[in-house]
């Protein structure tokens, strides 16, 4: 195929998509109209569960199947890069050299770590109640760790990080949505249904039943993940040489 | 529509737009400084966002963003180093401009809020965001010198 | 006349998301999409959607241009290598 049959092939199929879409947005509701039919059945919901943040209540416990499922779907991510990115046979690690960081930049890092490591925490633990929740708080968390590889160097950073460990957070956290899933299905009603513990007082940090436990489930999970995935793409970029010759 | 809102605009259109500006054309010098000059105007925008709807769960992103903002650029200053050497970014005018704005926002947020909880969140995002707009500028301006590895 | 940052942001999406399109050094690119996922975290938060919009900072703030620049930088040794 050349390029000009190419382009012109480009052409038709964009200019359907567009038609499509144009003709699909003439027949979608107003903007900010005032019917919402799914918005209106959720809030209620959410409200009868005592949860403040509804979207966590829709992630967490009206559609949690559907979060499993992209829990899932980042665990056989990373699964994939670290098969992917292993040391292969033909590969030396070298020896990262130290580097040489300012002491405003070192200063900085490491009043900004605890900081950092403390509003994941916050965010994963006050899903229930303001946006954020586990997804959001996991990768600021693990994002937070990674602030000693630039505050310090990459050998400071591989000393508090023990990959392996990571690894097995990652599945064990993983498993526990799954078993806090099972134990709803357990106790007498279906899988991940909201009706084991007491929904709480609204508001407070801990209400909406099975929800905050989910949501660290998932924070841990994610902030794990992170970690491991990092993990990989450092030592390739840093550590990990071919062998000359090759 | 409110006049917190109508400054969120303000700031958000003529600060972003700006540093898309910077970021879009130019040497790489000055694209990683308008990169490091983003955070800046859309966490004082998103703070007067916050201010405007009437919800002050939504500084919590604006906490992030300071946050996590100046560490994306101190990223960026730590792979660059090599490319950086030659020819260091210099924007201590803007650095500082940005930092000035982002003051008054906080401040003139914590007066109208008064003295409360939401404020010492207030102070701490403006901190945060300062501190690490001055630090990120520095770092980019050759604050870390000869750094090879990770 | 409310609705006036939604088009801001909207703007500022389209011009980043054009202009991390046309530039081709992946360098850049990372550069621009760092401000893009700025831009959108502001997007999703004019229109009501603060939990995509801390998703979005979360992700894009230091995560992204990290992975980009370090997928770089390995590559770029390979090629010094060869060469």
């Amino acid at each position: 195929m050349n390029p000009r049959t190419r382009l012109g092939l480009v052409a038709v199929g964009g200019t359907g998509l567009a038609v499509l879409l144009v003709a699909a947005s003439l027949r979608l509701p107003d903007f900010g109209g005032d019917s919402h039919p799914y918005g209106d059945r959720a809030v209620r919901e959410s409200l009868a569960r005592h949860t403040a943040n509804t979207i966590a209540s829709v992630n967490f416990d009206q559609r949690a199947f559907d979060t499993l499922g992209e829990m899932t779907i980042l665990f056989a991510a990373v699964v994939g890069c670290v098969v992917l990115l292993r040391q292969t046979r033909d590969e030396h690690r070298a020896r990262p050299e130290p580097a040489d960081v300012a002491p405003p930049v070192r200063r900085y890092a490491l009043i900004v770590l605890p900081i950092a490591l403390a509003t994941g925490l916050y965010v994963i633990a006050h899903g229930q109640l303001s946006p954020g929740g586990g997804f959001q708080g996991g990768v600021v968390a693990a994002t937070a760790l990674h602030l000693l590889s630039l505050g310090a160097d990459y050998r400071a950073l591989e000393r508090i990080r023990p990959v392996g460990l990571y690894e097995v957070g990652d599945a064990v956290s993983a498993s526990a949505y799954v078993v806090t899933g099972l134990a709803g299905l357990v106790g007498g009603t279906a899988f991940l249904a909201n009706t084991l513990l007491p929904y709480g007082t609204f508001n407070t940090l801990s209400s909406g039943g099975t929800v905050p436990l989910l949501n660290a489930a998932v924070g841990m999970e994610v902030a794990c993940a992170v970690v491991v995935l990092l993990a990989r793409f450092l030592d390739q970029a840093v550590e990990i040489e071919e062998e000359s010759g090759k | 529509m409110n006049g917190w809102l109508l400054a969120a605009t303000v700031v958000l259109g003529g600060g972003l737009g700006a540093t898309l500006w910077g970021v879009a054309t130019g040497p790489l010098r000055r694209r990683v400084v308008a990169q490091n000059l983003s955070t800046a105007p859309a966490c004082t925008g998103l703070i007067l966002l916050a201010q405007g709807y009437d919800r002050p769960a939504y500084v919590d992103l604006a906490l992030v963003l300071a946050l996590l903002g100046p560490v994306g650029t101190l990223v960026f200053a730590r792979l660059l180093t090599d490319e950086l050497a030659d020819d260091p970014p210099r924007a201590r005018g803007v650095t500082w401009a940005a930092a000035a704005l982002a003051a008054a926002v906080v401040l003139a947020l914590c007066v109208a809020v008064g003295p409360s909880r939401a404020t010492a969140k207030l102070l701490l995002v403006g901190a945060l965001l300062i501190g690490g707009n001055v630090i990120a500028s520095r770092a980019l301006s050759g604050g870390i010198a000869g750094v090879r590895g990770g | 006349m409310a609705d006036a940052v939604i088009v801001v942001a909207l703007l500022l999406v389209a011009g980043s998301a054009t202009v991390a399109v046309l530039v081709r050094d992946p360098v850049r690119q990372a550069l621009v999409l760092a401000v893009l996922g700025v831009v959108l975290a502001v997007l999703f938060t004019a229109v009501q959607a603060p939990d995509v919009a801390l998703s979005q900072l979360a992700v894009g703030g230091a995560l992204t241009p990290l992975l980009l620049l370090l997928a770089v930088r390995k590559v770029k040794r390979r090629k010094g290598r060869e060469r």
